[in-house]
């Protein structure tokens, strides 16, 4: 038991789970004992009380009969006294004298008297005496009147001629042929007679009954109830007692009654403890069924606690090895309650996890391998600029003037689109460009189109991401300028700390349709050329200036395009770099 | 959750049936637990009321009988009332309550024997009975009217016991068949030391006049008329008068003393004693006085001068009461109180069977012998059987008797007594 009771408290306070496990614990036993120890309270008080009343009423009973039996007896003792003190009244009993009758008149009425005596004794009478002055006693010839100082009251009303003596009880041993140790218990009565008129003055009536089985139920009253009996006559003395030592006390339960025919007053004791032992014994059943009942319950819980938890120890295990990185783990679904569900979750989630960073896995490992190529594809523009450089150079010296101007061209804008160290350059830098791209068309188309700039010097510092203008440039030759024919019209201008930048041509314009998809960002994917410059052009405004910023295309079929672009300005750094990168 | 309500069930449960289960306990310490009345095959045991006035180890030899009869007659139970004292209150009282019981011990037949069952045609004829086995005479005390009413069971003469120790002490020889009252008077003298506290003799101051008849028929006198009618000139005559005196004369004389009366020791205890020499009385003390180590001899009683000694028999028998529903059960009863096996376990009386006598040789042995010698001499009727109002007229004997013992004049009393009586005889 103590073993197990340790190995609860190590499991219990051990391990990280002890909260849960002891909350619920706890949980548990308030659950249960709660009801539990009201149910036995509540049931050891009711039964105690009624228990306890009933054991009350009981010895009250019980008493009362005892009071009963003992009045039976000294009722019957004093009316035997009675009518033999009336017999002696009557004057015709004046022959019973104090000495031993002798004359034959003496012993006629000695014999007369001695049979009233003897019809007077019934089956408990031991016997009934007159002790005359003299000694000389009427009644059986048993007794010895030396020995009457035995009887330990006797001695005390020998010179009193009045009222009632009731001796008490005291053994048999004053008989003549009685020992002193051998008697039975008695109880006595001796009643003086005192009357002025009558016989036998001065005598005393001795009246002795068997009082074994009043003395047998006094203790059978003991036995039953544990109490103490004592009874007591009006002077104070002790009439009888139970053996047993006694201490009364405050607490003790008594049970009280007067014999009403001479004021002896029956008293039984019962100490606290006694009375209320039955009740006890029920509170101690209780309690033992109540400590039993918790136990019962504490190990029930304990035992479906540790279930419980085990579950989530479970579950934290598995989650612990996760986070070590062993994704594989997978956890026990059971039965299908909350936890299962979380099992489930948790094994999805994992499960999830997993994937999720095989992807991530993947395309970082493809992100690596584009920076591979992103570097093997720079090498190349040196390779394709110093071949055009050697062309241009070769053209030069065999004097095709417009090869050559043409590959400077194409170099400027190469330069211009190949260079990807700034994201954002100056405007004078894009409008630079467009110039040399407007060279190779006039080179390729002949001086068919017209190209208007309007733009103040002090706008031209301002930023605008790199290559937005070329696309919308191409898109006018490729898609609104039949054999590069028709009017190019840029117009940058400033509005508050906005930038303000048109774009319009004359060229075949855009059909209805295709503007209105024209800036949905889906149609990136769309086959073909055309819009992909539009698009393009819009995405890097709103990247690097907001949401808000970007393209406006107004068209009309036939009759041309007009681009507009709003951004807020922004100047170059001072160190020369600028932040996005 | 639902493990959790199934837990609170079960251990509530568990809870209930603990408490419950110790309520029951207690309910079952404090309840007094009835059983089955056991007693279904009562209706067919029969219940025989036997009634005694035998107390101590005689009751006891009695319930041994009983208890064996039980055993020879599967099915019958017999029912020893033991009523001591109050024999004659309780036996009057069952009779007139008409619920007597079926089976009593009885000497006084003409008081009761209009209560009782008239036995003749049980007891002629039945052989196992075998009426002529019995001492002669014994039925006579229990026949009146030539009406059977009691089987005798037990009897006794009165002998005289002797303290052979004192007597041998004073150098006096025992006493012999034969012997005289002078004798006796004389040896009692001799034996009487006042101041050792011993006498040669001992008076009951409470005389049952039954016992003293044996003395005044010796002496030729008598209670009453041989027809019972008259006690005048019987009871108060001169032999009678002196045969009582005699015994008042040693009491007075110093050399006898009185015993049994108030403050008194009994003379069977002083016997025992050895304070008194001579004690006169049945065969009841014999035992108590060999248990007390007395060496005693017994003789038959004295003789007056010239006149034959008689004796008196006490005899108890058994009769069946008139009410009684158990009337053949009650007569085999008695037929085994009296047959062999059961006389020889009732040790404190004599046998009333002379084979019974002959098979232990008690009349060969001299401590027993007297008593049937006694027996012998016992042919004159008691006067209680001689008038069915002796009673009354015991009452003023007795007192007259007692009177005397006590120091009065036996001619007197004894005179004023007949006096007092004769009301009673008219």
């Amino acid at each position: 038991m103590n073993h197990l009771l340790n190995q609860i408290y190590n499991r219990l306070l051990s391990g990280s789970y002890r909260s849960i496990r002891t909350k619920l614990l706890f949980c548990f036993l308030i659950v249960t004992i709660i009801p539990l120890l009201s149910l036995g309270a509540l049931s050891y008080y009711q039964s105690a009380k009624v228990i306890n009343s009933q054991f009350g009423k009981y010895g009250e009973n019980a008493v009362a009969q005892l009071e009963q039996q003992t009045s039976s007896y000294l009722n019957r003792m004093n009316q035997t006294t009675e009518t033999i003190y009336s017999y002696l009244l009557d004057p015709a009993r004046v022959d019973l004298g104090d000495q031993v009758p002798t004359t034959y008149k003496d012993i006629m009425a000695k014999n007369d008297f001695e049979a009233l005596l003897k019809a007077l004794k019934s089956d408990r009478t031991i016997g009934i005496y007159i002790i005359t002055r003299s000694g000389y006693y009427y009644g059986e010839n048993n007794l010895d009147v030396s020995k009457l100082s035995l009887i330990p009251a006797w001695q005390a009303m020998q010179n009193s001629y009045s009222g009632k003596h009731w001796l008490g009880f005291y053994p048999q041993n004053h008989g003549m042929n009685d020992t002193i140790t051998n008697g039975i218990s008695m109880l006595g009565l001796a009643v003086p007679v005192n009357s002025p008129y009558g016989a036998l003055q001065g005598s005393k009536i001795l009246i002795e009954e068997n009082a074994e089985d009043l003395l047998h139920m006094f203790q059978l009253f003991e036995n039953d109830t544990k109490a103490h009996l004592q009874i007591d006559d009006p002077q104070g003395r002790v009439i009888y007692e139970t053996a047993a030592a006694f201490h009364s006390k405050e607490s003790d339960i008594v049970w009280n009654k007067t014999i009403a025919v001479n004021g002896w007053s029956i008293e039984a004791r019962l100490p606290a403890t006694s009375f209320y032992h039955s009740s006890g014994i029920i509170r101690s059943n209780t309690i033992i069924v109540a400590i039993a009942s918790c136990l019962l319950a504490f190990v029930l819980a304990y035992l479906f606690s540790s279930r419980f938890t085990a579950r989530i120890r479970r579950l934290k295990d598995a989650m612990q090895k996760v986070s070590f990185g062993k994704l594989h783990t997978r956890t026990l679904v059971e039965s299908k309650d909350e936890l299962s569900s979380l099992d489930t979750s948790f094994n999805s989630m994992v499960s999830g996890i997993q994937s999720l960073i095989g992807e991530v896995e993947r395309s970082e490992r493809l992100k690596k391998d584009a920076e591979l190529k992103a570097f093997h594809y720079q090498i190349n523009p040196h390779l394709l600029f110093n071949t055009l450089n050697s062309i241009q150079w070769k053209a030069r010296l065999q004097g095709a003037e417009d090869i050559r101007q043409m590959l400077y061209h194409l170099t400027m804008v190469l330069e211009g689109n190949l260079d990807i160290s700034h994201e954002l350059i100056p405007i004078e830098r894009e409008l630079r460009m467009i110039e040399h791209f407007l060279k190779i068309q006039e080179i390729r188309y002949g001086a068919m189109f017209e190209y208007k700039l309007e733009c103040d010097e002090q706008l031209k510092r301002y930023l605008i991401p790199r290559m937005t203008l070329q696309p919308l440039f191409e898109n006018i030759f490729f898609h609104g300028f039949e054999d590069g024919k028709g009017v190019i019209h840029l117009t940058v201008r400033e509005s508050g700390n906005h930038l303000l930048l048109t774009l319009s041509d004359n060229g075949a314009g855009i059909p209805a349709e295709k503007l209105r998809l024209l800036l949905l960002p889906n149609m990136t994917k769309r086959k073909g050329r055309g819009g992909l410059g539009v698009q393009n052009a819009d995405q890097k405004f709103k990247l690097h200036f907001g949401l808000q910023y970007g393209l406006t295309v107004q068209s009309i079929q036939g009759e041309g395009t007009t681009i507009i672009i709003e951004w807020p300005k922004k100047e170059e750094n001072l160190n020369g770099n600028n932040q996005d990168n | 959750m639902k493990k959790k309500i199934s837990l609170i069930v079960l251990t509530t449960a568990l809870t209930m049936t603990m408490l419950s289960a110790c309520m029951g306990n207690n309910e079952s310490a404090n309840g007094t637990t009835t059983q089955p009345e056991s007693g279904n095959g009562s209706a067919e045991v029969k219940t025989l009321r036997f009634a005694t006035w035998d107390t101590g180890d005689a009751l006891k030899i009695e319930q041994d009988i009983a208890k064996k009869f039980e055993a020879n007659h599967p099915g019958t139970k017999v029912q020893v009332e033991a009523y001591a004292d109050g024999f004659d209150q309780k036996l009057a009282a069952g009779f007139g309550a008409a619920n007597p019981p079926d089976v009593m011990y009885m000497w006084d037949f003409p008081t009761y024997h209009q209560s009782l069952q008239p036995l003749n045609s049980y007891a002629d004829g039945d052989k196992d009975l075998n009426k002529d086995d019995f001492y002669s005479g014994l039925f006579n005390y229990a026949t009146i009217d030539e009406n059977l009413y009691g089987i005798p069971a037990g009897f006794t003469t009165r002998v005289v016991y002797y303290n052979k120790k004192m007597f041998d002490d004073a150098k006096i020889p025992y006493p012999k068949d034969g012997w005289t009252w002078d004798d006796f008077q004389s040896i009692s003298k001799q034996l009487t030391d006042k101041a050792k506290k011993q006498y040669g003799f001992g008076v009951r101051a409470d005389n049952d006049t039954y016992d003293l008849q044996g003395f005044v028929w010796s002496n030729g006198g008598s209670y009453i008329s041989d027809d019972g009618k008259t006690i005048n000139g019987f009871m108060n005559s001169n032999e009678t008068a002196d045969t009582i005196q005699m015994f008042g004369d040693m009491v007075k004389n110093g050399s006898a003393v009185l015993a049994g009366g108030k403050g008194q020791q009994s003379g069977e205890d002083i016997f025992k004693g050895g304070k008194i020499a001579m004690w006169e009385s049945g065969i009841w003390p014999l035992e108590s006085f060999r248990q007390a180590g007395i060496d005693v001899g017994t003789v038959e009683m004295p003789a007056f001068p010239g006149k034959p000694v008689k004796g008196v028999v006490a005899e108890s028998a058994l009769s069946i009461a008139k009410d009684s529903e158990n009337k053949d059960l009650a007569w085999e009863f008695i037929k085994y109180y009296v047959s062999n096996e059961a006389i020889k376990m009732r040790v404190a009386d004599l046998p009333v069977r002379e084979s019974v006598v002959k098979e232990l040789k008690k009349d060969q042995d001299p401590l027993y012998k007297p008593y049937y010698t006694m027996l012998e001499r016992s042919d004159n009727t008691p006067a209680f059987l001689l008038n069915s109002k002796w009673n009354e007229v015991n009452r003023q004997l007795s007192a007259a008797v007692e009177a005397v013992v006590h120091g009065s004049n036996a001619q007197d009393v004894l005179n004023q007594a007949v006096k007092e009586s004769e009301r009673y005889l008219k």
